[in-house]
């Protein structure tokens, strides 16, 4: 069995991209089984997606601790620990970043072990769609391509998954078009099943009754939810173009979190410790004062705690 | 005889009235609506100090009761039945913010088809929502019950809201006479409600039932729950001892009837029990060898004290008024498992089904549940699930089909 696990950020299509594997898995005859997980779905949240591929029934379900490939659609994930990005990885595993940088400059950062294989998805979106939020059928196809699964199926795999969304034929045809550049693009890794090591019982914890205070679900600490810096969840972000602005108050009012101030000449200023990246303020700016900037590789969503 | 005559209905109310309690969202519905009526008319004249709001629901009235509670008041409130149905998302709630009200709940079985006679199906469809059960027997019971749960549900170790359970009509329109314990006596007993993890203060928020994702956190939290209702074992017996000590009274999780030297033994639980005891002493005065185990406390399950009251009997019958359709008597489920890990478990366990809607148990019934249970005893083997249903019951029914169906068919 293949086990391939997905990391993105809520709205660039891991799971989709997981899908589209699965899918591609099961029309080349290998029994496959996809499945997501995420918390309220939320745009910018980590998510984390699963593809199991075999030639026997599966009788696994749920988290793949031990993948064989790791599939990275936002390089931001990688140092948040919450996203659990690095669980199970050695340097057996294979991964796919989607990134600007160099398997080389990854390994001189020393962030991640593995057989490093790396594009940069985002680019070749904004390229070619003009906008570089939702990825999956490059994801899926990159993943189909370096687990061995041929072109065909994966091209049918993106129009069921996508038609499944909705798209139009148009835009699935642009989809599988691009696609299938990165497919020829990235440069293949191994990808092998490696045999499960004998897992020793686990140590189970005596619960102890604790009082009330411990022992209930509630959060007594005031105004924390500031120390969680949301800006780390963005691909892309808001930038104001001043000269643009004619002092709507729009973003202000769409925002739906609250991240927009207004200054005392009706300009907004972003609270970029907090703005989770939506582009609501993006889409609904009637004069195109406010345009998606991608952030930067080892920029603030980075850096935030 | 002391005291006054009065209904369950009514000694419920007076066990809040006694209580204390600040805060009592109401909402009606037979066969409890008596109890808040009366409530009203206390809060009204100034008797209680109470706020006394109706709601729209018992899914308004449950929320109001638990969101009351997390504020740290003390908080009443009743049901029944489909009320009790309608507002069960919100016990798991309410348990889940160990807010710790009390809850009457007045037995009445469930549509459909549609009645207002008691069993128990209401209530125990509440057994896993982290409220504490205790049935009660008497209407003296009920007043009582609802003191101890305050208590009990108060304590720090526990933190759980708790269910009061009587019968409908059977205790709740019946009248009989109640000793009012002394206020100044109630004080003694229950000290004022003082959480440490509730509370309404603006300068000092907090969240509770918080999201939690990924099953660690999860799992603690319920454990909690688990770990609290447990406890409520302990503490109940401390509440009991104490209760005895200030008005003579003693209740324990469960109660024995006859037990010392009776080789099979009916279990029961709530109004009805009083029938059993009778049927008890008949089959007695005959020379049979018999008891009644009454348990009083459902949740947390005593276990201890089912297993020390069982252990070693010849027969063992368990009389459920209740129904899992497919399945068959809810307690007889619990006592199977609770008995199945003794190495003196009874030979036999037999399961009857019986008081459905309401439905009289006749002495015949008990007579036939005695001889059954034995002769299950002697070939060491359980029976059932017994459907108690007379023959002369079903002709009546069938003249009732007839009548439904039309005269001629």
């Amino acid at each position: 069995m293949i086990a391939v696990r997905f990391h993105g950020r809520g709205g660039q299509g891991a799971k989709t991209a997981s899908r589209i594997l699965g899918t591609a898995a099961f029309l080349e005859g290998f029994v496959a089984q996809d499945s997501p997980i995420y918390g309220a779905e939320r745009r910018g949240a980590p998510v984390a997606a699963y593809t199991r591929i075999a030639r026997e029934p599966i009788r696994e379900r749920g988290l793949i601790v031990h993948p064989d490939l790791v599939v990275v659609a936002d390089a931001s994930l990688i140092p948040d620990p919450a996203a659990r990005v690095l669980e199970g990885i050695d340097e057996r595993t294979a991964v796919f970043v989607n990134s600007p940088l160099t398997p080389e400059q990854f390994h001189a950062q020393g962030s991640l072990p593995g057989r490093l294989t790396t594009l940069d998805l985002t680019d070749i979106a904004l390229q070619q769609f003009g906008k570089g939020g939702a990825i999956s059928a490059l994801l899926g196809v990159v993943a189909g391509r370096l687990v061995g699964l041929r072109q065909d199926s994966l091209r049918e795999a993106i129009v069921r998954e996508l038609a499944d969304l909705s798209l139009a034929a148009s835009v699935i045809e642009r989809n599988q078009a691009v696609a299938f550049n990165c497919y020829d693009a990235v440069r293949p890794v191994l990808v092998e099943a490696v045999a499960p090591q004998p897992i020793p019982p686990a140590q189970l914890q005596r619960p102890t009754y604790e009082p009330p205070t411990r022992g209930t679900a509630r959060i007594s600490a005031a105004a924390n939810s500031v120390l969680r810096e949301t800006g780390g969840w963005r691909t892309f972000r808001p930038v104001l173009v001043p000269d643009k602005c004619n002092g709507c108050w729009l973003c202000f009012v769409y925002c739906p979190d609250g991240v927009i101030s207004m200054t005392k000449d009706d300009k907004p200023v972003i609270d970029y410790d907090h703005c989770k990246g939506c582009q609501i303020c993006v889409h609904e700016c009637p004069t195109d004062a406010l345009v998606a900037e991608r952030e930067k590789e080892g920029g603030v969503a980075w850096r935030a705690k | 005889m002391a005291g006054e005559m009065m209904t369950g209905n009514l000694a419920a109310a007076w066990g809040a009235r006694l209580a204390g309690v600040d805060y009592i969202p109401a909402f009606p519905i037979t066969p409890q609506t008596e109890i808040v009526e009366a409530l009203a008319t206390w809060c009204e004249s100034g008797a209680m100090a109470a706020r006394f709001v109706t709601m729209d629901s018992e899914h308004s009235m449950m929320t109001a009761a638990g969101a009351a509670a997390a504020t740290g008041a003390r908080v009443f409130t009743a049901t029944s039945s489909q009320g009790l149905l309608y507002a069960m998302e919100v016990l798991y709630s309410i348990s889940g913010w160990r807010a710790p009200l009390v809850l009457v709940n007045v037995s009445r079985a469930l549509a459909a088809p549609i009645t207002l006679e008691p069993d128990h199906n209401d209530v125990l469809a509440a057994r896993d929502s982290g409220f504490l059960q205790i049935h009660a027997e008497t209407c003296q019971e009920v007043l009582d019950s609802i003191l101890m749960a305050y208590r009990i549900a108060e304590d720090a170790r526990v933190m759980l809201p708790v269910i009061v359970n009587l019968d409908g009509f059977y205790l709740s329109f019946t009248r009989e006479p109640v000793i009012l314990p002394a206020p100044e006596q109630v004080a003694q007993f229950l000290p004022p409600f003082r959480p440490a993890h509730l509370g309404f203060k603006a300068s000092a928020p907090h969240a509770l039932g918080v999201a939690v994702l990924g099953g660690t956190p999860y799992s603690y939290f319920r454990h909690q729950m688990h770990l609290a209702a447990m406890n409520a074992l302990d503490v109940h017996s401390e509440t009991a001892a104490a209760f005895e000590r200030l008005f003579g009274r003693r209740y324990d999780v469960v109660e024995g009837y006859r037990l010392d030297d009776a080789e099979d033994v009916l279990v029961m639980t709530n109004a009805f029990a009083s029938r059993g005891k009778v049927a008890v002493d008949a089959a007695r005065a005959e020379g049979r060898r018999v008891g009644l185990l009454r348990l009083r406390m459902i949740r947390p399950w005593p276990a201890d004290a089912i297993r020390d009251a069982l252990r070693s009997r010849r027969a063992v019958a368990v009389l459920d008024q209740n129904l899992a359709p497919g399945q068959g008597g809810i307690l007889f489920q619990e006592i199977a498992a609770s008995l199945y890990g003794e190495p003196l478990r009874p030979r036999a366990l037999c399961s009857f089904i019986g008081g459905l809607g309401g439905k009289n148990l006749s002495e015949g019934e008990f007579r036939a549940i005695f001889d059954q249970t034995a002769e299950a005893g002697v070939r060491g083997k359980g029976i059932g699930p017994i459907l108690l249903y007379t023959e002369a019951e079903h002709r009546e029914m069938t003249q009732l089909q007839a009548l439904a169906g039309g005269l001629n068919s």
